[in-house]
């Protein structure tokens, strides 16, 4: 291969997104440092996890690693897709598992069905909750909808676990251009409260308190108590509460808090509602947690130009930024979205589509 | 007499002849159409004509596509001429040439683009003969004309390039017959034509425009034929086509190498080659960092891309204004390959083509504008050096002081690439008179070189000869692109020259660039000892913009992602540019750089895309105010939210100082508070505006135009896609070109000079202009490889059927290339079953390893491309349908056995395995007799080894032979040899990979012969099966059912056989009597019959009439009865409705 087949990065940060880009471009990558300098040199085990899944996942993909584990080579093969089942380790959540796979799900030769089992909600990552009910719409913008679902079968709270969640997306052959710069207003909020293996008073306690903010704002609130019980509740106690607004051009914001040791269901529900309005006032058609995801999307569009209206990147979209030009070669004009105004602090994605066609696909 | 005035006619305005001619009038209104004629007569007939309407209406639409070619600047249109040899393709050329600019060509080579009209250009080319160019040309034509000889008819070349075309998107085509007049008898040529009239037409549709072309004059066809066609031409409209709506690709209407010469020189000539080519962009944007493939040569790297000027410009604004095109502008024409004009432009240097020998008084050369530009510079009195030093050349108009040479710019130093350019221009046209010429320029750049102005512009009007030519470079952009990645640490070692940092000026001494990272474009012709471009003009863009945007506040989002070496940390956080800037410098300063110090720990920084809130952030949500201050962005929020928006975010923003940029404190906070009041009042205004237009939309919408709202589905999609074009216009209308390049690529109809790498040196040196070069862009997905899937049919005039395993010659997306397929067929949705040929008159699959192409790309295949195949040469066309890394494809295999033991209905089998393993994997397998027995695989033994027990659903026989049917997955070669014919000296003559058979013929090897397979004389004894004797002892223990039965047939005649009957006279008249008496009896009982029958159907009939009678009663009554229920169960549900009994009335 030609060595500009090849891409390099050192360090193990935003790994997931690189090897996304990489199997989406169809370029090879080679990650080095990784953690070199660590007293635990090498990949962790969420990430050798991640690797495997993303090897079910394609065919032919070729991923090697090094003796220490502190370099990985990749080379892409193409999505398959089709009926899969993962156990993700207990160390991360499922949501570090799907979101590369909400990705590269719609571009695969077959039908995603894939069943991950594990933590369902955990600090680091977007509960499945949030997969539900906002990345998934996101994905809505760009011409996938029909067949995207997520089931949560199990629940399982950290640090046993024992959830599982279904993931079902169907294939595009290429997707929308995005033109999404109204960010409207917010007209109706949203939340799930759940409790697993706890008092099940706990989750209307966590609306209760989170009401106590938000009904001042719109009447228009559903805070929904989701409590499992048996055997869908996992192997550990825990509770969450997930919110989201939605605004009149259905924009999406999203904020969620979960439970921890010594703090009363209501201050969770306190911090979630809080981070909400705090999400709210950073505005923009897309929240931070989906920056990447809309970004990526735009670039693997149809070469028109699509554009989005945003807040300021977050460290992760500023990497993810420059990464997708060495994956792509496409680059991003951003503007102030509203050039009048001095302290606009939203501003405007816009770039030209590489015209990606999901070259997987099976015809007749 | 002409001059004489005709006296003027005079109608009469009166008397009967006026009103007869009113009258007429009146009728003849009536003559176009009469709507009463057509009206319908009845209701259906309305009914059915108006839905013929409809119907036929939807028969015009045609899927929406989006025309990716622009409007505004579309490429030429690509007019391929396309025929067998002899046929007068040339001529049709040159009459075509000659008709749009007033030139007559004598020699022509390659694509020649002219002007038609005002907003269209015509690239002519010529195909010749070979079925590569044939194909290559097929793929980017958009116009082709086909022409055939009339006195022969149709050629075999002339049905495989429709087949070509057809599978790859079909272009327009007309059809042009010459050598008509060879035709002597008007009753031939009339049939002549309509009988090739009619084959045309099922070739390409029914109607498709043939045109006819009488004879040659003057070396051309008729002028007045000639401007038919090219009127048909000009009004030609052009359906985008799928493929080339997806790929950017353009026609190479010239070629250059751009090698050093001494690296040439060392490597003799086998060194490959930096070429550059030339062409409008056509498809879609061309973009960079993506590799383009020439048909014939193989996937090359493009180093750079280059906006040129346009050498056949369309005619502009003040000429629009004129209905026609004006007779200059007529007469441009760009044909670089056939040296037309004398003078080129390139990127940074004029190329004076110059016939023969060149020198001063040579009269008899014709003198062009070229020609007499070297005349013009061989005049000049003084050398250069003295030139140079007594001129003063100042950089601006204004500029007071003029520039001086220095002596210390020595020759060693000269970081210009123009200078290898003219090396290179020294060689290829052999004399010296340009050399003079372009030294001077090189002395000029010294000279501006040396200036010390930061914000020198000088380079856009150095060379200027007759024209400027807006240049756009994004070579070095591509580079910096592509080396950017490398890695994380070292992000900030590079210059960024992209246009938008804020630069101060650097000096250009020392090399920065490590072989790997110099990206440093066109001109860096691989001399080693020489530099690469010149710094000063590298980072000009961005020191303009720099001091244009001195004074900016806000940030610069897309500089501090893209182009500063800033962690993602650092620029949230908002560092200081500046301090930015003069690490750059030192960067640029040094080769080698400490090593940043990692800043953060890397264990406790986990990839999450969960980004927690800080702890002040959510702090601030407990106060009132600042729960109040949002409310504007709800629904329910106060009305005038203009304001209160600006407010929330003003606060916000001066939050976020706070907690994230530190630096940007002061700055932002001072400011606005200044500007406030007035930008609200604006703003105000302007969300005032704004409504007020929305509200007069909808109500448009809703009362002005009621249709409007309604278009149908296909008017919806059209408007969409054009909204999209608008938007893409418009995005990026006001970035400028370079970077507008670098976001959005090359856009289509742009003149471009494409640089290419590693190009192999016998596309150079075996360059023949009569053969296309077509540079394809490829999509990322296609540059990789993998095992394709296709549906594929072999064609139905190529007369031998297709095998697995042999090689064939694909034409598939841009490129040309050999592989092995293994057709197969899909055999009951279970598994892709092996062919070993392709089936007659079906499609099937075929699999092969290759360069992947999107799914529903049509293909050609052929087994050979030699001009000296017999027959038609494309075997098979098909669609792609799949991509894969793997296959599963398998073939039937029969393992066979013998039992060698055999019990009731168990029998112990052998032969079939080689060792207990391989039966331990088959357990439970079904097996076969040849005659039918079915049975199952067992457990091995373990004596003889592969032996194995199996049970049979009956007992099978010693004789019989056992099988067991397996299917056996096999992999497709992984073989993939592209066509390289350009790469040939002569071009038609490649050969790829040949069959063993062809190989054993053409070294004349005889087939090894193997001893077993050779055909033998088989023979089979007679099977004698001998007497079953059963003994006599034991026939007499049998019971009598089971005793054999041994009669031998009766061999002598009885008794009453071998008597002879004699009747006595009485005798035999009693017998003649009861003959008589029983015939007599026959007939009677038969007379008896036939009147039964007869009185019978009289009975029928009558029991018909009773039966039908009665079911008129029967059906009375049941409708008496129905009457009655439906009766009521109206008047129930009118009696619920509660409604009056006037609907009962209409009841009877």
């Amino acid at each position: 291969m030609a060595p500009t087949d090849l891409v390099q990065f050192s360090g193990h940060h935003h790994l997931r997104l690189r090897l996304v880009l990489s199997i989406l471009s169809g370029k090879a990558v080679r990650i080095d440092k990784i953690r070199s300098d660590d007293k635990n040199p090498g990949l962790r085990d969420f990430e050798i996890s991640l690797l495997r899944l993303l090897e079910k996942v394609t065919n032919g993909t070729v991923i090697e690693i090094s003796v220490t584990g502190t370099a990985i080579l990749l080379k892409p093969g193409i999505i398959s897709g089709g009926p899969l089942v993962h156990d993700c380790p207990l160390s991360r959540s499922i949501g570090y598992f799907l979101e590369p796979i909400v990705m590269l799900a719609p571009f695969a030769k077959k039908p995603f069905q894939l069943t991950l089992r594990g933590i369902t909600t955990d600090e680091h990552d977007l509960s499945v909750d949030l997969f539900r009910t906002v990345t998934l719409p996101h994905l809505q913008l760009f011409g996938i909808s029909d067949g995207l679902e997520l089931r949560i079968k199990r629940r399982g709270a950290p640090p046993a676990g024992g959830g599982e969640v279904q993931f079902l997306c169907p294939i595009v052959k290429q997707v929308k251009t995005l033109n999404f710069v109204e960010p409207g207003k917010i007209k109706r909020i949203r939340g799930i409260a759940h409790a697993v293996r706890v008092n099940p008073q706990f989750s209307n306690r966590m609306i209760e308190a989170s009401r106590s903010i938000l009904n001042r704002y719109i009447p228009d609130i559903y805070l929904y108590s989701d409590v499992y019980k048996g055997e869908e509740s996992g192997k550990s106690p825990g509770y969450a509460l997930s919110l989201l607004a939605e605004s009149t051009t259905s924009a999406l914001h999203c904020s969620e808090a979960i439970s921890q040791p010594g703090v009363a269901p209501e201050d969770i529900a306190l911090q979630a509602t809080r981070a909400l309005l705090a999400e709210i006032d950073k505005g923009g058609c897309v929240d931070r947690q989906h920056q990447t995801l809309v970004l990526l999307m735009m670039v693997l569009g149809s070469e028109d130009v699509g554009r989005c209206r945003m807040g300021e990147p977050t460290l992760r979209t500023i990497q993810f930024l420059r990464d997708v030009r060495s994956f792509f070669g496409t680059s991003f004009k951003i503007t102030t979205a509203d050039p009048l105004d001095k302290e606009c602090s939203h501003l405007l994605y816009s770039c030209y589509g590489t015209g990606y066609m999901n070259a997987n696909r099976t015809v007749a | 007499m002409d001059d004489r005035p005709h006296k003027a006619h005079r109608p009469s305005t009166s008397g009967g002849k006026v009103d007869k001619k009113d009258k007429g009038k009146g009728k003849e209104k009536q003559h176009g159409f009469n709507e009463k004629a057509f009206a319908p007569k009845s209701g259906r007939r309305a009914d059915r004509q108006g839905r013929r309407n409809v119907e036929r209406d939807q028969t015009r639409l045609h899927v929406p596509l989006v025309n990716r070619t622009p409007d505004s600047e579309p490429p030429p249109v690509i007019i391929a001429i396309v025929g067998p040899p002899g046929v007068g393709k040339t001529t049709l050329l040159k009459s075509l040439v000659r008709r749009y600019t007033k030139q007559t060509l004598n020699d022509v080579k390659g694509p020649v683009t002219v002007v038609s009209g005002k907003k269209r250009r015509l690239t002519f080319i010529e195909c010749n003969n070979d079925l590569n160019s044939m194909i290559d040309i097929g793929k980017i034509a958009d116009l082709v004309l086909l022409m055939i000889d009339g006195s022969f008819g149709f050629e075999m070349e002339t049905f495989e390039f429709l087949n070509v075309l057809q599978s790859h998107g079909f272009p327009k085509v007309i059809g042009i017959l010459t050598h008509l007049d060879l035709i002597k008898k008007a009753a031939t040529l009339k049939d002549t034509k309509k009988a090739l009239k009619k084959r045309f037409w099922t070739e390409i549709y029914q109607g498709a425009k043939l045109f006819y072309l009488s004879g040659v004059l003057n070396g051309r066809y008729p002028d007045t034929e000639i401007l038919n066609l090219s009127r048909f031409v000009s009004v030609m409209k052009f359906r985008p086509l799928v493929f080339r709506n997806a790929h950017p690709y353009l026609l190479a209407d010239r070629i250059e190498d751009l090698t050093p010469r001494e690296q040439v020189r060392q490597s003799k000539g086998k060194c490959d080659r930096n070429v550059t080519v030339y062409g409008y962009v056509r498809g879609t944007n061309l973009r960079l960092g993506t590799k383009v493939h020439i048909p014939g040569v193989g996937d090359l790297e493009m180093k750079g891309v280059t906006i040129l000027g346009d050498p056949c410009p369309l005619p502009d604004a003040d000429s629009e204004k004129r209905r026609k095109l004006s007779e200059k502008k007529k007469l441009l024409i760009h044909a670089p390959m056939s040296d037309i004009g004398g003078v080129m432009y390139d990127k940074d240097a004029v190329w004076i083509n110059v016939p023969g020998s060149f020198t001063r008084g040579n009269a008899d050369v014709p003198q062009g504008e070229g020609e007499q530009m070297v005349m013009d510079l061989q005049d000049a009195g003084a050398t250069l050096e003295d030139g140079v030093a007594q001129s003063h050349i100042r950089l601006f108009g204004s500029s007071a002081k003029h520039l001086t040479v220095e002596a210390a710019v020595d020759d060693d130093d000269e970081s210009d690439g123009y200078e290898d350019e003219d090396e290179s221009g020294e060689e290829e046209e052999d004399d010296s008179g340009i050399d003079s010429g372009e030294d001077d320029n090189d002395d000029a750049d010294d000279a501006e070189e040396a200036a010390p102005h930061p914000y020198s512009t000088g380079r856009s009007t150095r060379r200027d000869v007759k024209r400027t030519l807006p240049t756009a470079s994004s070579s070095k952009v591509q580079r910096a692109d592509v080396e950017y990645a490398e890695s994380d640490s070292d992000l900030g070692d590079e210059d960024e020259d992209e246009g938008m940092g804020k630069r101060f000026r650097m000096e250009d001494g020392d090399a920065l660039d490590i072989p790997s990272d110099d990206g440093e474009g066109e001109e860096d012709e691989g001399d080693d000892d020489e530099e690469t471009a010149p710094k000063w003009k590298s980072n000009l863009a961005a020191k303009a913009q720099a001091a244009s945007s001195n004074s900016r506040r806000r940030k610069d989002w897309m500089k501090l992602i893209y182009s500063s070496g800033l962690t993602p940390e650092e620029v949230l956080s908002g560092k200081e540019e500046e301090q930015m800037a003069v690490d750059e410098e030192e960067d640029d300063g040094e080769f080698f750089r400490f090593k940043k110090v990692s800043i953060k720990d890397a264990d406790d920084e986990v990839d999450a895309s969960k980004e927690a809130w800080k702890e002040e952030d959510l702090k601030k949500w407990e106060d009132d105010d600042m729960l109040d201050s949002i409310r504007g962005l709800f629904i329910t929020g106060p009305v005038a939210q203009e304001g209160g928006e600006a407010e929330g975010e003003g606060y916000e923003d001066a939050e976020d100082a706070g907690g994230d940029f530190e630096d940007l404190e002061a700055g932002d906070g001072a400011a606005p508070a200044a500007s406030q009041p007035l930008k609200a009042e604006s703003s105000r205004a302007a969300a005032l505006a704004a409504k007020k237009e929305e509200l007069k939309r909808k109500f448009d919408e809703q009362y002005d135009d009621p249709e409007s709202s309604k278009v149908d589905f296909y008017t919806e999609k059209k408007d969409e896609i054009s909204r999209q074009l608008q938007l893409n216009i418009e995005e990026f209308k006001d970035v400028p070109v370079e970077s507008r390049a670098l976001v959005e690529g090359f856009r289509p109809g742009t003149y471009v000079r494409i640089e290419l790498t590693d190009v192999p040196c016998e596309m150079i040196e075996h360059f023949d202009p009569t053969y296309p070069i077509i540079v394809g862009g490829l999509l990322p997905a296609e540059e990789r490889f993998g095992y394709v899937q296709v549906r594929i049919k072999r064609h139905r005039w190529y007369v031998k059927t297709l095998k697995t395993n042999d090689p064939l010659i694909f034409s598939l997306g841009w490129r040309r290339f050999q592989s092995v397929p293994i057709y197969s067929l899909d055999d009951h949705s279970i598994r892709m079953r092996m062919l070993k040929y392709t089936p007659e008159h079906m499609h099937c699959y075929a699999t092969f390893y290759g360069p992947v192409s999107l799914p529903n790309t049509g293909f050609c295949a052929f087994n050979s491309l030699a001009a000296d195949t017999p027959g038609f040469r494309v075997s098979a066309t098909g669609v792609v349908l799949d991509i894969d890394r793997s296959v599963k494809i398998v073939k039937k295999i029969k393992l066979t056995g013998v039992p060698y033991k055999i019990f009731k209905n168990t029998a112990f089998v052998r032969d079939m395995f080689s060792t207990a393993l391989e039966v331990a994997k088959f357990e439970g397998a079904n097996i076969r007799t040849v005659s039918g027995i079915r049975g199952q695989v067992k457990k091995g033994l373990s004596k003889p080894d592969g032996a194995f027990r199996a049970t049979f659903e009956d007992k099978v026989l010693k004789s019989d032979i056992i099988f067991l049917r397996a299917w056996y997955s096999i992999q497709p070669r992984k073989f993939y040899n592209p066509v390289t014919s350009l790469l040939l000296s002569d071009k038609s003559q490649w050969t790829g990979m040949r069959l063993t058979g062809q190989v054993r013929r053409d070294e004349g090897i005889k087939t090894p012969l193997n001893v077993n397979s050779t055909y033998k004389r088989v023979e089979r004894p007679e099977r004698r099966f001998n007497p079953l004797i059963i003994p006599k002892k034991l026939q007499a223990a049998l019971p009598y059912a089971s005793k054999p039965r041994l009669m031998k047939p009766q061999r002598q005649q009885t008794y009453m056989q071998k008597r002879a009957v004699v009747m006595e006279p009485e005798e035999r008249k009693a017998v003649a009597l009861l003959q008589q008496i029983r015939a007599l009896r026959k007939d009677q009982v038969a007379r008896r019959k036939e009147k039964k029958n007869e009185k019978k159907a009289v009975h029928q009939k009558k029991v018909e009439k009773e039966e039908e009678r009665k079911g008129e009663k029967v059906k009375e009554r049941k409708k008496e009865v129905m009457r009655a229920t439906g009766r009521k169960s109206k008047r129930e549900a009118e009696a619920e409705e509660g409604r009056g009994s006037k609907r009962r009335k209409t009841q009877t």
